[in-house]
């Protein structure tokens, strides 16, 4: 029974199982859902969830929110084409450059949010709104096809057999969780979002924090989008709209507190990937599109009961 | 025995929390028209037993017996249909709703399926005269001063005509003027028959209003019995269960140390042109009514507020901190009054807490090592007496331990300025005992200590120097020998100071 206990007091864990369950029950039922080239594809989907929702775990667990994750992940994978200049052979100036563009982004959203007093959701919202109005200024309706080597090379090698995207998100979760846990920063952040105000009193500077985490939100924002145009090939308006919802809901299904100060990126690995496999069943069963977002909405909602539910205090 | 039912009685009652026994066994029973005292220490089971006996928690073993008959599961509402009233020792008022509201809030008189306004209004006057909340009615209580909310909250009881009337340290935070009120309300109620239970750290309080004693110790009973014939350090030894010694240290012969900190024209929040010294190795005292600008005083030096002045200097560094960064870093640290919102973060953990302020001193290239925290925090924890398992959560704690972490937490950065606001406010005999001894082992290193209090004798045993606050100005200096209760309460409340106060100005102004 205290093994139990113990599953059920640490939400990462009990969505790692519940994800286990998931693949073992879809691979024995579903033929091919078992294939080790589609589990990898679905840990490839999964790594642009992951890395998106990195910056989302860190704004989240400081008690705020990021609504313009969708909005720099389009603005990344249009920009990136138009940036990167035909004589770097490279191409990391183009990815250093919509790197930048998208960390300036996170900087505004935090400078709104720290010394405007801007509440987040309002600032984040905004945000995204005013990109997208740039973002059909710039692209107007038409994709633009990507020709950068070192996008290109990220979004389609396979060094050993396994994607780099999904390197990319291996790296990225051993910064992220290292900042949470090894850090000073990520105790300053987790007081911050369970009391700023005795935070505050405690030397903690909520203004600093907050220009370095929404910073940081954008950074894996445009990291998750240059990873996205290099699966893709091609970027267009929209193109990171999904990415909202699932960045929120990866790190609610992890069980991290969406009021801050409680939680781990450890739980939104397991979170992303229960996104990704819960799209793929859906798609499997035959059914209209618009069938299939009732769908996915219904099954969060239906996740977010088991494993995402706020421990009771 | 007499042979009065109780109206509410708790029979053998057990509690525990996580496996750790809270009450052990406990009968209490409250008779009509009788005022009848809880003490005990922090941590000793006080609040357990009154959420039991409010339906607020359910005994594990035991049962809790309204005029008479058992009850099964009290809840809440049940507890507040019998006529059950209890006023918290943490403020519940919503504080965006007016006086009256929060006086109607949960019983509001309806017509019609609606509030009936004019109901609640009269309603809420007569109760609000009783207790002399003389403020209009649709004040929002946002704009009361925390012990005016005080008196709102216990005009809130009293509207819904308690049988059974629960206080929980009802004067911590109001004025000599509002406790002496409230006392006439509970003689009042007990001549109507309604049962009173009062727990208060405050012994002469609890000599004055009550006449039984219920005594409670490690989660047991040390005392069921009239207070005839029992005096204050006889409580004491029951509280604390052995003979006790000065509750204050001595105060040393000083010779004041050099100047730590000095303002000249200091004016931050309500707080006006005062002029502050402190010296090393000095307790200085603020005293003064509820809300004068105590606070303001020590938060402006923290740099928590915006804060001018004319001339500072600090430990040698001129100018006052700009944020509570630079304050820290220049050796001033703060404990606040409200430990549970603003001096903790009540979710996490002890050592969470402790490790907060010192999180940068004790990285190595940028890593946390836990090793080098956890020798701190295991040192911090013995050096204080904080017992138990660091990784529980603070708000695990009983308030006395809370408010320990809450000052442990800063000695890591060696501190030569130590703000404290009433640091203990709603903290039992013996661990205000171990810090004030603290306090003076922090002098005794040098440190300057600053402590605003609402506790009098606290100003006038414990401190070297004490400043009088009124309306955000310092009306009176008082040192040594001459700190006295009556003349801090007397400048406080504006009745005509004596010419010490001038002879200091010229003092500063040398």
């Amino acid at each position: 029974m205290s093994l139990l206990k113990t599953i059920l007091r640490n939400p990462p864990l009990l969505t790692f199982l519940l994800v286990a369950l998931v693949w073992l029950v879809a691979g024995l039922t579903l033929r091919g859902f078992g294939a080790f080239g589609h589990l990898r594809y679905l840990l490839e989907l999964a790594s642009v969830i992951g890395i998106a929702a990195a910056g989302q775990t860190l704004v989240i667990l400081m008690g705020g929110i990021d609504l313009s994750v969708g909005a720099v992940i389009t603005v990344t994978a249009i920009l990136l084409p138009l940036l990167s200049p035909a004589w770097d052979p490279t191409g990391l100036v183009g990815v250093v450059l919509a790197l930048a563009i998208a960390i300036g982004i996170g900087f505004l959203n935090g400078l709104g949010a720290a010394v405007l007093r801007v509440p987040p959701i309002i600032m984040t919202l905004a945000m995204a709104t005013f990109l997208q109005g740039v973002l059909v200024l710039v692209a107007g309706g038409s994709a633009v096809t990507v020709q950068n080597p070192a996008v290109i090379l990220l979004g389609q090698t396979r060094p050993l057999g396994v994607p780099a995207g999904v390197v990319l998100w291996v790296v990225v979760s051993a910064v992220v969780l290292m900042l949470i846990h090894r850090m000073p920063i990520g105790a300053r952040f987790l007081a911050l979002g369970a009391n700023p105000l005795a935070a505050r009193l405690s030397g903690v500077s909520l203004t600093r924090n907050t220009l370095i985490l929404y910073s940081l939100s954008g950074f894996f924002a445009g990291l998750a989008g240059i990873l996205l145009l290099g699966m893709n090939r091609q970027g267009y308006v929209g193109i990171g709209d999904p990415y909202l919802l699932t960045s929120i809901a990866a790190v609610v299904l992890g069980g991290t507190s969406i009021l801050g100060g409680r939680g781990t990126y450890a739980g939104t690995i397991p979170g992303a990937l229960l996104l990704v496999t819960t799209t793929a069943l859906i798609t499997v069963v035959n059914a209209s599109p618009g069938w299939r977002s009732i769908m996915f909405g219904s099954l969060i909602l239906g996740l977010l009961l088991i494993s995402g539910r706020e421990a009771r205090r | 025995m007499t042979e009065v039912r109780p109206i509410l009685e708790a029979r053998g009652v057990f509690k525990g929390f996580f496996g750790n026994p809270v009450l052990k066994g406990i009968d209490i029973a409250l008779q009509p028209g009788r005022v009848h005292a809880l003490l005990g220490e922090n941590g000793a089971g006080k609040s357990t037993l009154i959420n039991l006996l409010s339906g607020a928690l359910t005994p594990d073993e035991g049962t809790i017996a309204i005029d008479g008959k058992a009850v099964a599961r009290l809840s809440p509402s049940m507890a507040r249909a019998a006529g059950i009233g209890v006023v918290q020792q943490e403020l519940s008022l919503a504080s965006q709703l007016s006086i009256a509201e929060n006086i109607g809030l949960g019983a509001y008189p309806k017509r019609f399926g609606l509030i009936d306004y004019r109901a609640l209004a009269r309603g809420a006057r007569d109760v609000c005269e009783l207790v002399g909340v003389t403020e209009p009615l649709d004040t929002p209580v946002s704009s009361l001063s925390l012990g005016r909310r005080q008196m709102v909250e216990i005009a809130k009881a009293l509207f819904a005509k308690p049988r059974v009337l629960i206080l929980d340290e009802p004067t911590s935070s109001l004025s000599a003027h509002e406790a002496s009120v409230l006392a006439d309300v509970i003689f009042t109620l007990r001549d109507r028959g309604v049962a009173v239970l009062y727990i208060s750290h405050r012994l002469n309080e609890v000599r004055a209003l009550c006449s039984h004693v219920t005594v409670l110790k490690d989660g047991g009973i040390t005392a069921d019995r009239s207070l005839d014939g029992i005096d204050g350090e006889g409580l004491v030894r029951l509280m604390v269960g052995r003979e006790t010694g000065a509750l204050f240290p001595p105060r040393p012969d000083i010779v004041p140390g050099p100047l730590r900190l000095r303002t000249k024209g200091f004016s931050a929040g309500i707080v006006r042109d005062a002029d502050v010294l402190g010296h090393a190795g000095e307790v200085l005292g603020i005293g003064g009514l509820v809300g004068q600008g105590q606070e303001d005083l020590l938060l402006g030096l923290y740099g928590a507020i915006p804060a001018r002045s004319i001339e500072t200097k600090i430990d040698g560094q001129s100018g006052l901190p700009n944020n509570v960064a630079a304050a820290n870093a220049a050796g001033i640290v703060y404990v606040p009054a409200d430990r549970k919102h603003e001096g903790l973060v009540l979710t996490h953990s002890i050592a969470s807490n402790i490790i907060l302020p010192s999180l940068a001193k004790l990285a190595r290239r940028g890593l946390r090592s836990r090793g080098a925290e956890a020798d701190m925090i295991g040192d911090l924890a013995r050096q204080l007496m904080i017992k138990g398992d660091v990784a529980r959560p603070v708000q695990a704690l009983s308030g006395g331990n809370q408010q320990k972490v809450a000052l442990a937490k800063w000695l890591p950065l060696d501190p030569g300025v130590l703000l404290l606001n009433d640091p203990t406010r709603g903290v039992d005999i013996e661990t205000k005992r171990e810090i004030y001894k603290m306090l003076r082992r922090f002098t005794g290193e040098g440190r300057l200590v600053i402590l605003a209090s609402s506790d009098t004798p606290e100003l006038v045993h414990l401190c070297d120097r004490v400043l009088v606050l009124r309306e955000g100005r310092v009306v009176l200096e008082l040192r040594g020998d001459a700190i006295t209760e009556e003349a801090i309460v007397g400048a406080a409340m504006g009745i005509e100071a004596d010419g010490e106060t001038r002879i200091v100005r010229e003092e500063v102004a040398q």
